[in-house]
């Protein structure tokens, strides 16, 4: 902050006293003072973080792939608990139609009505079953919630990476060593981002930001 | 008019696994005449080259989303009578107003079960 007092002692001159004995001019400078320091505290101590942010953006990406990995998983999960359903499916299709044939076949030879029933009981089981495989199968409609679920998570990552990568390049110049040509790089970097906004992060951008601030 | 277990149905929907369950839950309530598409543009593109009795459609996908496939679909003098069943998520249940709107025939919210599936068939169909 600028220690020349010249100005504002002239016009304290011209002044009335205020009550505190200090003419309003001198208050005045003293709070742009105060407030100076105080903005000069808080930025020194958020530049202090931007070594975790640093962190935290270089994981980023790491968190999206996790999160398109386990929407994969899920799909191929779900996708092979399908096919043994659909085997099964199939599977019952053919024993109903093998029953049902046993079962007039039975009846044409005139067998225990007893055993006919037994068979016919066979085919209830099959039915109930066949019910159970299509619960199974339209449980497995939890994959397309979760794969809803994990594109709205990554749009929210994206949009959080987006404000950290901002944060870096905003306080990058703050630190001691940066140069007047790494602030005329965070500027660009600032408008590219602004640019991106509205779409998916590029890569690129997000490791050359980092790059250019020794976050390899 | 019962629904004719014949009639051509495409089920659209940009998840495989919901084409697949959508698919299974119809063969299952005894239609066999199905098809698939990936999105709303897709579907549009298959209407026009066949002709289909119903069109099962999920509301949330890239490319043309459901509602604004059943609103293409209103507009066309060739596909305008087509039945159409809307499949959306629990959380985009104030989008049905939009639907209903646009001439959805009805709708089912997931994860629904074969039951409401074929409850809401019967009711399309009546």
């Amino acid at each position: 902050m600028a220690q020349s007092r010249g100005p504002a002692q002239s016009r304290d001159e011209m002044n009335e006293p205020e009550q505190d004995g200090k003419a309003p001019d001198t208050k005045l400078y003293e709070e742009l003072g105060e407030l100076a320091r105080f903005i000069d505290t808080t930025m020194k101590t958020l530049s202090e973080f931007s070594a975790p942010v640093n962190s935290s953006t270089e994981q980023l990406p790491q968190a999206l792939t996790h999160l398109t990995n386990l929407k994969t998983l899920t799909e191929q999960g779900t996708h092979e608990v399908m096919l043994q359903v659909e085997a099964i499916q199939d599977n019952h299709t053919q024993i109903s139609t093998m029953l049902k044939e046993l079962t007039q076949a039975l009846q044409q030879a005139q067998v225990s009505p007893a055993l006919i029933q037994q068979f016919q009981k066979v085919g209830l089981k099959l039915g109930q079953d066949d019910k159970r495989l299509l619960d199974i199968m339209t449980a497995l409609s939890f994959q397309d919630l979760v794969a809803q679920s994990v594109n709205k998570l990554v749009t929210i990552l994206d949009e959080v990476e987006h404000k950290l990568l901002q944060l870096v390049v905003v306080f990058g110049p703050y630190q001691k060593q940066a140069t007047k040509k790494d602030q005329g790089k965070a500027s660009a970097m600032l408008k590219q981002l602004e640019a991106t906004k509205n779409t998916s992060m590029n890569q690129d951008l997000a490791d050359e930001i980092l790059k250019q601030f020794g976050f390899n | 008019m019962p629904a004719d277990p014949n009639m051509k149905i495409l089920v659209v929907d940009d998840m495989s696994t919901m084409r697949r369950i959508v698919k299974n839950i119809l063969k299952q309530l005894g239609f066999n005449n199905l098809e698939e598409a990936e999105n709303g543009q897709d579907a549009l593109t298959k209407l026009h080259a066949d002709s289909y009795g119903f069109v099962v459609s999920d509301w949330n996908m890239p490319v043309m989303m459901g509602i604004d496939l059943l609103r293409a679909i209103r507009a066309d003098e060739k596909l305008k009578k087509i039945p159409v069943l809307m499949v959306t998520a629990e959380a985009q249940k104030e989008n049905l107003m939009e639907a209903v709107k646009a001439g959805v025939s009805n709708y089912v919210v997931k994860p629904f079960t074969a039951e409401t599936m074929q409850e809401k068939i019967n009711k399309i169909f009546k």
